[in-house]
């Protein structure tokens, strides 16, 4: 039998609120797709857009980023910013040519392990159908001329 | 005549010590050049030009000169790019002094070179034709036909802020959106857009003139130069050529003016303003923010409201 | 003249190319986009831009890339392979080369096939490579080559040399290596009257050159300068980009790195420009140049006074691909003439 292909997502969440609803979704033993590796960052604000090309360069499948629902940042305006960066990056890349879906965002409270476990399932089905990035990825030959 | 204007103005403010050195525009060495001139002196006034091929965004300069009175001649577009860079507190804006002419539109001079067969030896301006002389003898063309692409599409010809206006306010364009180029590639698919893409970078030489070029990139540590984190590499690879386009436009989020200084200024031709473009565009739609226009208005990236666009967010 | 000159029809032009590329890695300017092409390795003899008069990046990329992968290693089981950079597999064939261009290699054999040092990657490359040169008939009014020691019809360093007659070529074996490509039957023995029409060009293409240039004396005249504030004015308008560096094809700095992901990577020599603000930083912070002055003053100072200090030459040929694509319209030419004069003209 074909193995089906397994996509690797980086997920970027903020310790507060989105990180916290993670782990509520493990302690709970809620299952979901155990695709994504996760890195803490204290605000989704905190997020360099350069994190998510970077990811994607290396060879990863998707991006998640989750933050906090606007108006319960920790540091009160992070997520705010955050909102207006993913805006205008998805938008830019999406004209470029990636594909809508490869790149994510969502609000995760601390207290929705449920909400956590659903949002992750969801943007692995989408990276599932959407498939392996066919652009992007560094080659590590340099071309001769 | 603005050019005449011009120099008398330039002469006033020299003369009177109003300013340390003008920044402006003088012949080229070629047909079809304007070059950066940087006018001390009454006397050198009469260096500075005005004309279509004035293409350059002159503010790129004042980076090196913030610690003078600087006079600088600005087309709309550069006005607010001064604006832009006085937000970002570059220098204090009574050190600048704003010699605004309303712009007839710059002439895209590769367009021009294409059109004609052999060298361009002479080029003259009358009204809305350029009389072009080169291999085969003299050519009529119309001037309209060889306009830069976004100066077509400028909605702000008239700077926005001045000091000093030299030449009449010309008619605003009505604001129509996305131009029809811009709308006819967001109906391409993905693959056709990245295709499209890959193949204009996949020529860069990584030389920077758009990065120099542009008067909002001013970092002292550019992100190509950072060795930790170590973005990207130097060398000439697919990925990295890409990534380089995607994070400098990506950097001129709400900052950019549409001036078109980093597309001229390309060896290689890449179109390149077709990236800031279309940030420019998502500014103006999700926040409503056009650049330099307000000069109390915050940067949209540093800024928020409470009720801004979030519909893509699960 | 060792050799007779020879004649290609321009219909059989295509045949030749086929042949040549049966035993020969062929590589001629490509068009990348509308204007805009480099010297690259060809698959097939259509994508060849003759029409390209020079292309925008010089023929030392095929001498001397911008990037070159010089070794590559990587982790297996425990022990670290080396492997070399990619081998030459086939003689190769450059067509289309400028006189210019093809001076300018002769000064890059200087730097890297030195009597204490060989660049074997340079070396590896320049042995395997034969240079067909195509004259110009046209001149710009940016060729400066007259006044840099060359010509639009210079056949110096060419093995083979193509006269643009119209209908057919004009081609002069200059060299054992360039004879060898003209066993073809396609070739026929050149005519009194093309060999005249040739001269005719040549002596044409040889006026529209600019021979102007004051080049005598320059190096001293530069000597005097050095302390100069005559560099605080020529600088000014330099954005500090790399085009004029990248395009020149004399100029020849380069930075090696190490480019490394988990277990495997390769050593990479890419070009740089020494008017990059980071070129002569140091670590400790300090930067002997710091800023435009300092570097604008180091690259005229480097082509027009320390090379023919080391070389008795001058590191540049007058192509004029600076004054083209320069954003800013800096004009060597001027810097030139202002030098000799000891002075920035108030009035260029």
């Amino acid at each position: 039998m074909e193995p089906t292909w397994e996509p690797k997502i980086l997920a970027f969440l903020c310790n507060w609120c989105s990180y916290a609803g993670a782990d509520l979704a493990g302690t709970s033993r809620i299952q979901y797709s155990p695709n994504i590796r996760v890195i803490r960052v204290p605000c989704s604000g905190r997020i360099n857009p350069l994190f998510i090309l970077k990811a994607l360069q290396n060879g990863i499948d998707g991006v998640l980023v989750s933050g906090c629902h606007p108006g319960d940042c920790h540091y009160l305006t992070g997520n705010y910013i955050g909102r207006r960066k993913s805006a205008t990056l998805k938008r830019f890349l999406e004209y470029l040519g990636v594909e809508e879906g490869r790149v994510q965002f969502s609000w995760v409270s601390a207290a929705e392990g449920g909400k956590f476990s659903q949002v992750v399932d969801e943007v692995t089905r989408d990276i599932k159908k959407l498939g392996p990035p066919k652009h992007f990825a560094k080659q590590m030959r340099v071309q001769g001329v | 005549m603005v050019q005449k204007k011009l120099r008398e103005k330039a002469k006033e403010l020299l003369s009177k010590k109003e300013v340390d050195l003008i920044i402006g525009f003088g012949e080229g060495s070629q047909p079809l050049r304007a070059t950066p001139v940087f006018v001390r002196t009454p006397e050198e006034a009469d260096r500075l030009v005005w004309n279509s091929f004035c293409e350059n965004n002159l503010a790129t300069y004042l980076h090196k000169f913030n610690r003078f009175k600087v006079g600088i001649v600005v087309k709309g577009c550069d006005a607010r790019s001064v604006t832009a860079l006085a937000l970002e507190k570059r220098f204090k804006p009574e050190q600048i002094v704003l010699i605004g002419i309303p712009c007839q539109r710059m002439i895209d001079r590769k367009k021009l070179k294409k059109a004609v067969k052999g060298e361009i030896v002479k080029v003259r301006e009358e009204g809305d034709k350029i009389i072009v002389s080169a291999e085969d003898g003299e050519v009529v063309l119309r001037r309209d036909d060889f306009l830069y692409p976004l100066c077509k599409a400028c909605t702000h010809r008239n700077p926005v802020q001045e000091t000093l206006l030299v030449g009449d306010r010309v008619e605003e364009a009505a604001l129509t959106g996305p131009n029809p180029e811009a709308r006819e590639f967001e109906k391409k698919s993905p693959e056709e857009r990245w295709a499209f893409f890959e193949k204009e970078t996949d020529r860069c030489i990584r030389c920077y003139a758009c990065r120099e070029a542009c008067p909002m990139c001013y970092c002292t540590e550019c992100f190509v130069d950072s060795s930790n984190p170590k973005w990207i590499e130097k060398s000439l690879s697919p990925s990295d050529l890409q990534f380089y386009h995607i994070v400098r436009a990506y950097h001129q989020t709400g900052r950019c003016t549409n001036c078109g200084a980093c597309e001229r200024a390309c060896p290689m031709d890449i179109r390149l303003t077709y990236l800031t473009q279309k940030l420019n565009q998502e500014v103006e739609e999700l926040f409503q923010f056009e650049t330099g226009v307000d000069p109390g208005a915050l940067p949209p990236l540093s800024t928020y409201k409470a009720d801004d666009p979030q519909e893509f967010i699960k | 003249m060792k050799f007779e000159p020879l004649k290609l029809n321009k219909n059989e032009f295509q045949s030749f190319l086929k042949e040549l590329a049966k035993d020969h890695d062929l590589f001629a300017p490509v068009r990348l986009a509308e204007g805009v092409s480099v010297y690259r390795r060809i698959d097939s003899t259509d994508e060849i831009d003759l029409d390209a008069f020079n292309p925008q990046k010089p023929l030392k990329e095929l001498f001397f890339p911008q990037s070159e992968a010089m070794l590559r290693f990587e982790k297996v089981e425990n022990r670290h392979r080396v492997t070399s950079a990619d081998q030459i597999k086939k003689p190769r064939v450059v067509l289309g080369a400028r006189a210019c261009d093809i001076q300018a290699v002769s000064i890059l054999d200087d730097v890297f096939l030195g009597k204490e040092y060989t660049d074997v990657y340079f070396l590896k490359k320049r042995q395997s490579t034969t240079l067909i040169a195509f004259a110009c008939n046209s001149p710009l009014s940016t060729c400066f080559c007259a006044s840099t020691g060359g010509g639009p019809f210079d056949r110096k360093g060419s093995d083979l040399f193509f006269i643009d007659l119209g209908e057919s070529y004009l081609v002069e074996p200059l060299t054992d290596k360039g004879k060898a490509l003209t066993q073809s039957t396609l070739f026929v023995k050149a005519s009194q009257h093309d060999i005249a029409f040739a001269s005719e060009l040549e002596k044409k293409a040889v006026q529209k050159t600019d021979a102007s240039l004051p080049m005598e004396g320059i190096e001293k005249k530069l000597d005097q300068l050095m302390e100069s504030r005559f560099w605080d004015r020529v600088h000014e308008k330099c954005i500090g980009c790399g085009v004029c560096t990248f395009l020149c094809p004399t100029c020849h700095c380069f930075d090696i790195v190490d480019e490394a992901v988990n277990e495997q990577g390769q050593r990479v020599r890419n070009w740089d420009t020494c008017l990059s603000s980071l070129y002569s930083l140091e670590t400790s912070g300090h930067n002997p140049r710091p800023s435009g002055r300092e570097r604008t003053r180091q690259r005229v100072m480097h082509k027009f006074n320390y090379f023919p200090k080391n070389f008795k030459k001058i590191a540049c040929v007058g192509c004029g691909r600076c004054i083209i694509y320069c954003p800013v319209n800096f004009d060597i030419r001027q810097v030139i003439q202002d030098a000799q004069k000891g002075e920035v003209s108030k009035n260029p």
